[in-house]
């Protein structure tokens, strides 16, 4: 998904009964720092995949990071997009 | 005021080029590194998917290398005669605090220096350089263990074609009228101002630094320790693992 901020986010992931198994995030955005990204992957396994569930893990998440070129509300845009697009 | 080092490193492989730049990001010593890639390489940024970015059977038949770098943002195609790759490394005190401060500080200097080649460049959007609103110029950067590394790509002559061969891109972008459009968003310093001088690229460079940033620099090589170092982190750079980890 292209987002506002002019960047690429991808996700790839694998859902079972609504509940993100693994997820994969990947694209042309900056985010420092930048391994923190396994973190949130990490933090989004296990996690219902709707809206407010993702906005829990999210949030408190993006808040000890610096994200440039795209927004934490793109990044839970393009999860619930692609979870849409498979369905 | 501390001088910088200039360290001009001719040509290097793409894990040997990123494992230096690594390298000097540890040490944080105040440096403008000017190198090429050879054999030709595309970078990838840190959270790219080497799959989803790079098609590898054609980069394996052209000989290119594929390298994973350690900054974020995209694929770059770095052409072992169409471009010239920077970096610049210092501790963070000595840029603006804000990325995109420091960006805007980094990628005018580099604009300068284009401006001594007879180029009207400017920083736009978040690391891009353009010139009549053309990209001529992308960059990325990362800060760890107190210090800033930047490094990027100034384009020297452009082949599209050659390009999008190397990426994956859409079926639309690789049509004729996708690579008309393309080399419509994008220049080179031989497109606008002819053949330069390496040599004389590089001076244009330095002086962008001098009067934008007012730094003064001297001509020096890696330590014993960078060295060291930089043959350290190769190993991860020619790894599949890091390569392919996303």
């Amino acid at each position: 998904m292209k987002v506002a901020g002019g960047k690429l986010i991808k996700c790839r992931m694998t859902v079972r009964t609504g509940i993100i198994v693994n997820i994969k995030l990947s694209g042309d955005f900056f985010m420092h720092p930048e391994e923190k990204i396994d973190e949130l992957e990490e933090k989004l396994a296990g996690c219902p995949l709707d809206e407010k569930h993702l906005r829990n893990i999210c949030s408190p998440f993006f808040e000890g990071v610096e994200l440039i070129g795209a927004t934490p509300e793109d990044f839970i845009a393009v999860m619930l997009k692609a979870h849409r697009r498979d369905n | 005021m501390e001088k910088w080092r200039v360290l001009i490193h001719g040509t290097g492989d793409a894990f040997t080029n990123m494992a230096i730049d690594e390298a000097l990001l540890i040490s944080g010593k105040p440096t403008l590194r000017l190198y090429r890639w050879k054999p030709s390489a595309i970078s990838i940024g840190y959270f790219q998917s080497m799959e989803e970015e790079v098609n590898l059977e054609e980069c394996t038949r052209q000989g290119i290398d594929v390298v994973r770098r350690i900054t974020g943002g995209g694929a770059v195609y770095h052409d072992e005669r169409g471009e010239i790759t920077y970096s610049l490394v210092c501790p963070q005190q000595m840029v603006p605090v804000r990325i995109l401060d420091s960006y805007r500080l980094i990628c005018t200097s580099l604009a300068g220096g284009l401006g001594v080649l007879g180029i009207e460049a400017h920083h736009a959007g978040i690391n891009d350089i353009v010139v009549n609103g053309k990209k001529i110029s992308g960059s990325a950067q990362t800060r760890r263990y107190g210090n800033v590394l930047q490094h990027g790509t100034i384009l020297i002559s452009v082949d599209v074609k050659k390009m999008f061969s190397l990426l994956k891109v859409g079926p639309e972008k690789i049509s004729d009228k996708g690579i008309a459009s393309a080399e419509e968003r994008v220049t080179s310093i031989e497109r606008e101002v002819g053949s330069v001088d390496e040599r004389e690229l590089m001076e244009a460079l330095l002086k962008g630094f001098q009067d934008v940033m007012g730094l003064s620099f001297h001509e020096g090589a890696l330590d014993t320790k960078e060295r060291e170092m930089a043959e350290e982190v190769r190993k991860k750079y020619v790894s599949r693992e890091w390569n392919f980890k996303r």
